[in-house]
C-alpha cells in the first residue's frame, strides 16, 4: 500500500492547454469534485500557452507549472507544434507534458510519443472517469513520481 | 497380233511409247491442276484472313501483302509492292523498326513483338493506331522471306483506358467517402461528449434536488449518448478497417488467435468459455487488422451462447490455393434468411437489451478480410450452433499474394 506524502505547503500549480471551454469547466468541476488540491492554470491556446511558459508579457508573473495537460487539437498552434517547442526549448522540456486527446487513433498515439509527450490519455466520456484521472494524475506525477526543480 | 514382220513390230513398239507418254502428258497435266487447285486454296485462305499479312525480303521492300492489309492501311496492293515496308509506320519510329529489321534477318526466328512498347501504325491517311505483331519466316531460293501477321488493338485499347479509368475514379470515391467516415467520427465525438459529460455532471450534484422521474430522464440521456459514443467509435473501426496503413507479413494464425484470446480474457472467464485451436497456418496479412477477425468472431461465440458452457473450435483447411478458416460454436445459432444479413453495417437480429453490440462487429469483420482478397461466410443450424468461415490465399509470397505491400 503507497504511502501518500505529506501535502506540500504551496498547491502545485498545473497549465491546462484547451480550446474548448465546455472541457475546461469539465476538467475544473471534475478536478474539483475529485478533491485535487493542484491549481489549474488555463491557456486557451497554444500561443497562450508558450507565452505562460515563457513569462512572457502579461504572463511575466505566471507561475511555473509542474505538469502541463495538453489538448492537441488547438486553433492556430497546432497541439504537436506545441509539443514539440517545449520538447525543444531547454528550460522547458523537464516539464512532464500529459497528453489529452479524443482520438485514440494508433497513428496519433505514436506521433505523441515520437515527439516525446511523457503520456497519452484519451479524454473519457465519462465524469467519473474524469474525476479519477484527476486524481490518478495527481497521485502519480507529484507523489509517487519526483519531479526536477 | 502379226508376227515377225519388222515393220509391224517398230510401229507396235512405236504406238506403245505413245501411248506411255500420252499418259505421263495426262499424269502431268493432273498434277498440275491438283497443286493450282491446291495452291488458289491456299491462296484464298491468305487473302481472306482476318488479319494482315505482310512479306518482305532483306531489302525491306514489301514483296507480299493481302486483303486485310490493304483494308487495314487504306493502301491498294500495288501501291504497296515494291514499296519499303516502313511507310506504313509513323515517321519518328522509321529509323528504329529499319534498325530491327537488319537485326532480325541477321538472326531470323519466330516470336511475337510484344506490345510492351507502344507499336504505331500509320494509313494513308495519316491517321496512326496501335498494333500488335507476330513475326515469323520462310527460306526461300530468294533468300529468307520474313512476315509479319499484323492487328490493330485500338478497340481493345480504348477498353483497357476505360476500364483503367473507371477503376481510378471509384478508388478515389472509396478513398474519400472513407476518409469522410473518419473525419466525420472524430468531429461527432467531441459534442457528444459535451452532453454526456454535462447531463452526468448535473446528475451528480443536483440528484438529490430531483425527483425520480427527472432522475430517470436523465439516466436515459446519459444512456443514449453513450450509446451514440459506441455507435461512433464502431464507424471509426470500420473506416479505419477499410483504409489505414497496412502492412503485410507472414504470420502464424496461432498467434493471432492467442492474442485475441488474451484480449477476450475476462469474457472468456466470466462465460466459462472453451476455446480448441487445431493446428493452423502461416498467412500472409497485417498482423493488427487480422488478430480483429478473430476476436470478433470468437466474441461472438461467447456471446451469442445458449445457456451452457460456449465450446468454439478454432480450425483450417487447404483447398487448392486457399486456406479456409473455420470458428464454429455451440451457441443460439442463426435463421437461415439471415446468414447474409449479419455482415451488414449495424445489421442486429436482437436487441440491445437481449445481446449488447451496435451490429458492425462481422462488417468491419468482412472489410478486413475482404480487404485482404478473402471472402467470408456463415453457415449455421438453429439451436445448435454456428460456423463462421474465411478463405484466404495461401500464398506467402509477398508480390504476388492479393493485396501485398504498403498501405494499400
Amino acid at each position: 500500500m503507497s504511502q501518500r506524502k505529506t501535502v506540500p505547503p504551496k498547491p502545485f500549480e498545473l497549465l491546462l492547454v484547451e480550446d474548448n471551454p465546455g472541457d475546461i469547466r469539465l476538467i475544473q468541476e471534475a478536478f474539483k469534485e475529485g478533491g485535487i488540491l493542484s491549481h489549474l492554470n488555463i491557456a486557451r491556446d497554444g500561443e497562450q500557452a508558450l507565452a505562460f511558459l515563457r513569462q512572457e508579457g502579461t504572463f511575466s508573473k505566471s507561475p511555473r507549472p509542474a505538469i502541463i495537460l495538453l489538448d492537441l487539437n488547438l486553433p492556430r498552434k497546432d497541439g504537436r507544434e506545441v509539443l514539440t517547442e517545449i520538447k525543444a526549448d531547454k528550460t522547458l522540456r523537464q516539464i512532464p507534458v500529459v497528453i489529452l486527446s479524443t482520438s485514440t487513433a494508433p497513428e496519433d498515439v505514436r506521433r505523441a510519443y515520437d515527439l516525446h509527450a511523457n503520456c497519452y490519455v484519451p479524454k473519457p466520456l465519462d465524469v467519473e472517469k474524469l474525476v479519477q484521472l484527476g486524481k490518478s494524475l495527481e497521485e502519480f506525477w507529484l507523489s509517487t513520481a519526483i519531479l526536477p526543480v | 497380233m502379226l508376227a515377225g514382220n519388222p515393220h509391224s513390230v517398230f510401229m507396235g513398239e512405236l504406238l506403245r511409247r505413245i501411248r506411255t507418254s500420252a499418259a505421263r502428258l495426262l499424269l502431268r497435266e493432273e498434277l498440275a491442276a491438283e497443286r493450282l487447285a491446291s495452291e488458289d486454296k491456299m491462296r484464298a485462305c491468305f487473302e481472306a484472313a482476318s488479319e494482315a499479312i505482310l512479306g518482305v525480303y532483306r531489302d525491306g521492300r514489301i514483296c507480299l501483302v493481302n486483303a486485310r492489309t490493304e483494308e487495314m492501311f487504306g493502301y491498294s496492293r500495288a501501291e504497296l509492292l515494291g514499296q519499303p515496308l516502313e511507310m506504313l509506320m509513323p515517321g519518328r519510329l522509321r529509323a528504329a523498326h529499319t534498325a530491327h529489321r537488319h537485326q532480325y534477318f541477321r538472326y531470323p526466328q519466330v516470336k511475337p513483338i510484344a506490345s510492351r512498347n507502344e507499336l504505331v501504325a500509320r494509313r494513308k491517311d495519316g491517321t496512326e493506331f496501335p498494333v500488335e505483331i507476330g513475326l515469323a519466316h520462310v527460306d526461300t531460293p530468294e533468300g529468307p522471306l520474313a512476315f509479319g501477321m499484323v492487328s490493330d488493338t485500338s478497340k481493345r485499347r480504348k477498353v483497357a483506358d476505360e476500364l483503367q479509368r473507371a477503376n481510378d475514379a471509384l478508388r478515389r470515391t472509396n478513398a474519400e467517402m472513407e476518409q469522410f467516415a473518419n473525419v466525420a467520427s472524430h468531429d461527432l465525438q467531441e459534442p457528444l461528449r459535451m452532453i454526456s459529460s454535462y447531463l452526468q455532471l448535473i446528475e451528480r450534484r443536483y440528484s438529490p434536488l430531483l425527483d425520480d422521474d427527472g432522475r430517470e430522464f436523465i439516466h436515459y440521456a446519459v444512456d443514449g449518448a453513450a450509446r451514440m459514443k459506441a455507435l461512433i467509435a464502431d464507424l471509426l473501426d470500420f473506416s479505419r478497417a477499410g483504409t489505414g496503413a497496412a502492412t503485410y507479413r507472414v504470420v502464424n494464425a496461432r498467434d493471432l488467435v492467442q492474442n485475441a484470446l488474451a484480449n477476450l480474457k475476462t469474457a472468456l472467464d466470466e462465460s466459462g468459455a472453451q476455446v480448441s485451436v487445431e493446428p493452423l497456418p502461416g498467412i500472409l496479412v497485417d498482423p493488427v487488422l487480422f488478430a480483429q477477425v478473430f476476436q470478433n468472431l470468437i466474441a461472438n461465440g461467447i456471446k451469442f451462447r445458449k445457456d451452457s458452457r460456449p465450446h468454439i473450435i478454432i480450425s483450417a483447411v487447404c483447398q487448392g490455393s486457399e486456406w479456409i478458416f473455420s470458428v464454429r460454436d455451440n451457441g443460439i445459432g442463426i435463421e437461415p434468411q439471415h446468414l447474409d444479413r449479419i455482415f451488414g453495417i449495424f445489421e442486429r437480429l436482437h436487441s440491445s437489451e437481449e445481446y449488447p453490440g451496435s451490429g458492425i462487429g462481422l462488417a468491419i469483420t468482412r472489410k478486413i478480410v475482404e480487404r485482404h482478397g478473402g471472402r467470408i461466410w456463415a453457415e449455421s443450424q438453429p439451436g445448435i450452433g454456428s460456423t463462421f468461415r474465411f478463405a484466404i490465399s495461401a500464398e506467402t509470397e509477398l508480390a504476388s499474394a492479393a493485396g501485398g505491400g504498403r498501405a494499400s
